[in-house]
């Protein structure tokens, strides 16, 4: 397929996180990404252009939809896929990350797609593999493929990107889709207001490009485009990070009388999984505004994008 | 053997002395010294031309690890001694936090002799402050004192009991026994892997927050000045701390303090995409905080300058950040770092070599650490200003993990005496 602009090139060997990427990058993925969309859409299989490359998917913590959209993604594109679920297997016998990553970079696999629950897990692997390597959330630092499907989402549904007023609530310092998403959105022009407990609020977060950092939802919603909620770990609890889910839902749950004091067509968004009642209620997930089905369409979209990009040009 | 240093620029930070001159050695100790051009000593056997270069006395380490006993791969007294005595470390004292601990009289003389038997370094144990470090039963810390422990921590563990650090102090302020805390509480600290702030929020790192050195300063320097014990504050990173020491010390506590060499070059940025080997406890901390501790030196407010040596091998370094373990291998640049920030002037001479010479002399009551008649003669022979690149393969620590690594350094030390004997030679 095409790429859009003939005289650009995508120059990254890995996808890491978004920060490092430039707005022209983003944009050539979404555009990619689109194509890629449309054709699901329309029934089309696309050009099997990684036939004969094979993807791993190296997953250190559980998932099931990141996991599932990686292998169909690569699937549809005709790479030889093979999931590796780590997390019960030989890193149990003290086998570590770099170990792992050497064994398998020895078998000679065109991506490794890594997800890891420490921050810079993929940057360690892209060091020592000579393969693409492709970030699928580490630890709390980023989730870029995330932050990619959310920007096509939300360009599919609003035309635009640039311009938009964005509200993320929730758990924002333990949120790698926070800092993704945050960071890619600032970068296409949008502006993005956080939202959520002090204690889930993290310093620094003008760094990621965010316009503003509060705790109140209600000051946050008027004049929203987008309304993007983020899944409550509710081990938080434990922590003294927050009282209770029936107080942190008073606060920061996504009900109807909210969503109102948002533009009458904001878009809702959640990057799943969700927990109904505790930060959305459930008719507004899945209310006629949610977008959060498609979010996980065009997940799929955006990964043919990545490894179209990243593992389709080698050699 | 007598030994004259001849044309040597004397630097003695006990006195403030730092002019030309020359040493005359026998029997192990300075018999004299004399400053002005053209000195030289009548009886000498064997006469060293220095040329101008810098002769100060040898470094005194108040805080050294190595891996011995049981964890030798990562370093013994032996590779230690090499490493220190390359950086210009003539006396160090090593951690009690090996396998098993150093918590009994027969362990304090097993690191003693081995000091004795396979370093040139003059090798000083110092004793676990708890049995095991566990923080909850205290040691035979008048029993070990005896056995030649110098001084007495639970190292990276700070006893995490306030009623425990009470008891222990007030048992060791009646032996004379010196104290060493790294001010930490631990609650607060918690998993934190590097210095809270926005670096870390951006990076997905926990941090450990600044408070928590605080806190525990606050805790540690309140039981000195009620239990008369003598306390090394151990690796502050930060002003404040240095405030809560002073108002102690206003109140008559005997309190020193401490800053890892490192703290005075790194900040936390440094850890830049993950870097394990920035990866120290405490953490690298602001550049703010790293330039009030230039100033605190400057000022005389720090007792003294440590490695802080920790040296760790590939398999506990190559892992994701949150995993790996805390520490440096810091022997080889105490030397090289502070004379860098001479050489950027940050410092003068004589304040770099304040805290490692004769500051933890004084700690310890150490008669080493200075150019003075009968004092021993430990003595390095530097070029202040020569530049040089570290690499890590070319440590002499068994462990390479240094945070130097691929860093230009300006100041190497040529030639290392203990007790008049050249021990290292570059």
């Amino acid at each position: 397929m095409a790429a859009a602009h003939a005289d650009y090139t995508f120059r990254h060997d890995h996808l890491l996180g978004i920060e490092g990427l430039h707005p022209l990058d983003i944009k050539h993925v979404l555009d990619l990404s689109d194509t890629y969309a449309d054709a699901t859409r329309a029934g089309r299989r696309p050009d099997p252009i990684l036939t004969g490359k094979t993807v791993v998917n190296l997953f250190f913590e559980n998932s099931t939809r990141t996991l599932s959209s990686f292998e169909i993604a690569a699937r549809r594109l005709g790479a030889d896929v093979i999931s590796m679920p780590v997390a019960q297997s030989s890193v149990k016998k003290g086998e570590t990350l770099i170990d792992t990553a050497m064994t398998l970079n020895a078998m000679k696999p065109d991506a490794l797609v890594i997800r890891h629950s420490a921050s810079g897990g993929a940057k360690l692997l892209s060091r020592k593999v000579d393969c693409a390597v492709i970030n699928a959330g580490d630890g709390t630092h980023e989730h870029p493929t995330q932050a990619l499907l959310d920007l096509l989402t939300i360009r599919r549904t609003k035309g635009r990107i640039e311009g938009l007023k964005v509200v993320i609530c929730g758990d924002i310092a333990h949120s790698r889709v926070a800092r993704s998403t945050t960071m890619a959105l600032h970068l296409m022009g949008a502006r993005v207001h956080l939202c959520g407990p002090r204690t889930l609020i993290p310093p620094g977060t003008d760094t990621w490009g965010a316009e503003s950092a509060g705790t109140d939802f209600d000051r946050a919603l008027p004049g929203a485009d987008v309304v993007m909620m983020l899944r409550l770990q509710l081990e938080r609890m434990n922590g003294s990070l927050l009282p209770s889910q029936r107080e942190y839902f008073r606060y920061f749950g996504l009900t109807a009388d909210r969503l109102a004091l948002a533009k009458d067509n904001a878009i809702v968004m959640h990057p799943g999984p969700m927990n109904r009642g505790v930060e959305i209620e459930s008719s507004i997930a899945d209310g006629e505004r949610s977008v959060i089905t498609q979010q996980v369409e065009m997940g799929v979209a955006v990964r043919e994008a990545v490894l179209h990009l990243l593992a389709g040009g080698r050699a | 053997m007598s030994l004259q240093i001849l044309n040597a620029r004397l630097l003695d930070p006990a006195t403030g002395s730092d002019a030309i001159g020359g040493v005359f050695i026998d029997k192990g100790v300075i018999k004299e010294f004399r400053t002005g051009t053209g000195v030289s000593f009548k009886d000498a056997k064997e006469t060293i031309d220095a040329g101008g270069l810098c002769l100060a006395p040898g470094l005194i380490d108040l805080r050294a690890k190595t891996g011995e006993p049981g964890e030798e791969h990562k370093e013994t007294l032996a590779t230690a001694s090499r490493a220190a005595l390359s950086g210009g470390i003539t006396s160090l004292v090593v951690m009690p936090d090996t396998r098993p601990v150093i918590d009994d009289v027969a362990l304090v003389q097993f690191i003693a002799e081995r000091g004795r038997e396979t370093a040139f370094a003059r090798v000083y144990p110092a004793g676990g402050l708890t049995v095991g470090l566990a923080g909850e039963a205290m040691s035979e810390i008048g029993l070990m004192a005896e056995a030649g422990a110098v001084l007495f921590t639970n190292g990276d563990w700070p006893v995490a009991s306030a009623q425990v650090m009470k008891r222990v102090m007030t048992y060791a302020a009646s032996r004379g026994a010196i104290v060493m805390s790294r001010p930490d509480d631990h609650t607060l600290a918690g998993s934190g892997v590097m210095n809270a702030g926005e670096f870390a929020a951006r990076h997905g790192l926990s941090g450990i927050p600044i408070e928590a050195e605080w806190l525990g300063a606050a805790r540690d320097v309140v039981l000195a000045e009620q239990t008369g014990c003598t306390l090394i504050l151990d690796q502050v990173t930060s002003q404040r701390t240095l405030d809560i020491v002073d108002v102690a010390r206003g109140r008559g506590a005997k309190v020193f303090t401490t800053v890892a060499a490192h703290s005075l070059f790194f900040n936390e940025l440094d850890v830049g995409d993950y870097l394990t080997y920035c990866k120290v406890n405490p953490p690298f901390r602001s550049e703010k905080a790293r330039k009030t501790l230039i100033r605190a030196l400057q000022e005389g407010a720090i007792d003294a300058v440590v490695s802080a040596h920790d040296p760790q091998p590939p398999e506990e370094k190559r892992l994701p950040f949150g995993e790996a373990s805390f520490g440096a291998a810091g022997l080889e640049t105490v030397l090289p770092c502070l004379l860098t920030l001479v050489a950027e002037g940050e410092l003068s001479l004589l304040e770099a070599l304040a805290p490692v010479t004769i500051g933890p002399a004084s700690i310890l009551g150490l008669p080493q650490g200075r150019i003075a008649k009968g004092a021993p003669a430990d003595l390095i022979l530097f070029d202040a200003g020569k530049p040089w690149l570290c690499d890590r393969d070319h440590l002499l620590s068994r462990s390479k993990n240094s945070p130097f690594d691929g860093r230009r350094l300006q100041g190497r030390v040529l030639r290392t005496f203990v007790g008049g004997k050249t021990v290292f030679e570059r």
